[in-house]
């Protein structure tokens, strides 16, 4: 550029007067329009802000858009897996349990063929698997509560004890609580049947579960002193069969109350227990306001009857328990 | 250029009348759509003396356009006029820079702002810049001498520049009714460009527009304005003398004018009398046509004359080959034109507004603000263009490295 041309300074044109006047310079008309221009103008700057608003939430959702947000995690691969669990399932029965692929993509996963696979162990009753982004699958299992325990023969030859879940679940307990498994009786008199290389559930379990549930929670000083508990007769006679730790037998029916079975159980315990020198054989309580109690050949006399009976039996009557 | 309408204003305060006209413009063709009119108040020779008055007479202009178009202003293109508008002649040369001498833009625009580049009195402000045609080497170029080879380059302008304050007030009138003034044009510029063709103004042309108040001239050579200057003498003058001559109000000096009024005594008969009403009512009288046609005659020649002194040596009769062209209201004063001729020594005719013009405008009164809307339209395309030809991104980094 020219220096002369450069220090030039032009003179001042009529456009450098300042165009403002004063509100009060202005007609009415003037003023009129000066508002109504300031509305326009306002109107279409709230209009601008509302397309610009409108154009955000335009790229909010496409930006939110699921399939890229599964396309941008397919390639995340999964690195932590959290159990949430009411029971005594760990995070090394999960991970065998799942037998996921290491680095599995967490997108890749196929939930329902996960949950499959945990529901096939048969502690579990119930299984829910959640994708967390952006790399954590979270699985929480309710477990199956054991009622009773299994003897099983194992494919080796051993003996193996299983659990039996209320349902009639047959399953092999991982990290039961051996105080827990101390508390629970046996199961006798059962058939296993195996198909597929799981155990049938066993029919009747449910109620069988209730009379366990019922003594545990009104006479815990009873179901503590029970060893075993059959079902050979359950289905035939709708009986169960108690075997106590101290070798007697007690039969429940499962037409009846058991809670009335059990106070008559624990009115004939206690009444036996004032006479040491009787011990308690067999006590049937499936036959109402009449308990047969049998003592052991080795007991000297038979116990007295509470009330006389019509005739003297092997097999006293104990009938002192009549509930209405 | 969009297809979007805009609606321009052209706003003339003159000393005896108001005009406002309202321009559909669409980027190629420019309509009228609407005509308002006010006589003016409160503007005396093209000045504005009372505010208010003038705001609420221009403003009435202005409405009554606007309803007339059922469109609204959106700018304003204001004709300048008054005695405090002056010009003078500026020019700057150049050598051109480039090693083979071929002119270039930085040329052309180092010699166009060498020959603006004049300071001015206190107070005064540059109306317009007009550019007469640039010479390369003493040869004239009508149109841009980029690309053409030469040593030196030539360019002069006529600056029109006006007192601030003045300038201030007819701008704020309109801002007064919240409109943005964007083209300030000389009236004389706007009339000429109505009155004269581009063939005129090539071969030279005198355009005079004579209003109430001001008369306005330009004068064309080489297809440009080459001179333009504005006398504070017009029609009411003529009214004035015949008012104080004939001891009459200035209504009945006014009437007379129009009525019996010639630029050029043509009545032999001195006793030949002429009624002022012609209604013969109370108060009506007689006056001699040869009085009246003598002193509008007098002060017609009179008022030409100044304008001719005025032009000086830029006019003479070889340079003005298309003759004068007359237009404004006054220029309706009978045997003007011939008038004109005597004075000017060239042949003169009272200027036709184009055949293109509704009926009700063809007046010469309303050639300014006509010629307003299409020198202003032209001027502001000019201007656009030259902004949008600086405003180049490689123009703009060159002019960025320079001044650093």
């Amino acid at each position: 550029m020219n220096p002369l041309h450069s220090n030039l300074t032009p003179a001042r044109h009529w456009k450098d007067i300042p165009q403002e006047v004063s509100h009060r310079a202005m007609s009415s008309e003037g003023r009129r329009r000066a508002v109504f221009a300031i509305a326009k103008t306002a109107g279409l700057m709230v209009t601008l802000a509302a397309l610009g608003w409108g154009g955000l939430q335009l790229v909010a959702v496409f930006r939110d858009d699921p399939k890229d947000l599964s396309r941008a995690v397919r390639s995340a691969p999964l690195k932590d897996l959290v159990l949430t669990t009411d029971g005594t399932l760990d995070q090394a029965w999960l991970a065998r349990a799942l037998a996921l692929p290491k680095d599995a993509p967490l997108m890749a996963l196929d939930l329902f063929q996960l949950r499959t696979r945990l529901l096939a162990c048969g502690q579990v009753r119930s299984a829910t698997l959640t994708r967390n982004f952006p790399s954590t699958l979270a699985v929480t299992v309710a477990e199956r509560p054991p009622v009773a325990r299994l003897q099983v023969q194992g494919s080796a030859g051993t003996p193996q004890a299983y659990f039996v879940g209320r349902d009639g679940v047959v399953f092999e307990g991982i990290n039961p609580d051996p105080k827990m498994v101390e508390t629970l009786p046996w199961l006798s008199g059962v058939k296993l049947m195996r198909q597929g290389g799981v155990f049938q559930p066993l029919a009747g379990m449910d109620v069988v579960a209730d009379l366990l549930a019922r003594a545990k929670l009104e006479a815990e000083h009873l179901y503590a002193g029970w060893r075993s508990v059959s079902l050979a007769r359950l289905q035939s006679d709708g009986e169960i069969e108690v075997t106590t730790k101290d070798g007697s037998r007690i039969v429940f029916g499962t037409n009846e109350d058991f809670f009335r079975q059990l106070a008559n159980l624990d009115a004939i315990v206690d009444a036996a227990k004032e006479h040491p020198e009787h011990v308690v054989r067999d006590i049937n309580l499936t036959v109402g306001g009449q308990v047969p109690v049998a003592f052991n050949p080795a007991a000297a006399e038979p116990a007295p009857a509470a009330e006389p009976g019509p005739a003297p039996s092997k097999t006293p009557l104990f009938t002192g328990f009549n509930h209405p | 250029m969009s297809s979007r309408s805009t609606f321009i204003g052209a706003v003339e305060i003159g000393t005896s009348k108001t005009t406002a006209l309202v321009g559909e413009y669409n980027g190629r063709e420019l309509a009228i759509i609407g005509h308002g009119e006010c006589t003016s108040r409160g503007v005396i020779k093209g000045a504005v003396v009372d505010y208010k008055a003038a705001s609420e007479c221009t403003h009435g202009a202005l409405e009554q356009a606007e309803r007339d178009a059922g469109e609204r202003i959106e700018l304003v293109f204001l004709a300048q006029t008054g005695a405090h508008l002056e010009g003078f002649y500026n020019e700057a040369s150049v050598n051109v820079k480039a090693a083979d001498n071929m002119i270039d833009a930085a040329d052309i625009r180092t010699v166009s702002d060498l020959a603006k580049a004049k300071e001015l009195p206190a107070g005064r402000m540059v109306v317009h810049h007009i550019r007469r045609p640039f010479r390369v080497d003493g040869r004239l170029v009508p149109g841009t001498p980029e690309n053409l080879v030469g040593q030196r380059l030539d360019v002069g302008y006529w600056t029109v520049h006006g007192q601030e304050q003045r300038l201030a007030d007819n701008i704020h009138v309109i801002r007064g009714f919240n409109l943005e003034v964007r083209e300030l044009v000389l009236a004389s510029l706007a009339s000429g460009h109505m009155v004269t063709t581009p063939e005129d103004r090539q071969h030279g042309v005198l355009a005079i527009d004579i209003g109430a108040g001001t008369t306005d001239f330009v004068l064309y050579r080489d297809g440009s304005p080459h001179t333009t200057g504005v006398v504070p003498v017009g029609g009411s003058h003529l009214t004035n003398d015949l008012s104080i001559g004939l001891r009459l109000t200035e209504g009945q000096a006014e009437k007379l004018k129009l009525r019996f009024g010639r630029a050029s005594v043509q009545a032999r008969d001195k006793a030949d009398k002429v009624w002022l009403d012609g209604n013969f009512s109370i108060g009506d009288r007689q006056f001699p046509r040869h009085a009246i046609e003598q002193i509008t005659a007098a002060r017609a020649w009179e008022l030409l004359d100044v304008v001719r002194r005025k032009l000086g040596n830029a006019f003479s009769a070889e340079t003005c080959a298309a003759g004068v062209v007359l237009t404004g209201g006054t220029a309706k004063l009978a045997g003007l034109a011939e008038t004109a001729a005597k004075v000017f020594g060239v042949p003169a005719h009272l200027g036709e507004t184009p055949s293109w013009v509704a009926e009700n405008l063809r007046d010469p009164g309303n050639n300014t603000a006509l010629g307003l809307l299409y020198y202003g339209v032209s001027a502001h395309n000019e201007r656009a263009a030259s902004t949008r030809r600086r405003g180049g991104f490689i123009s703009n980094v060159k002019r960025l490295f320079a001044s650093a």
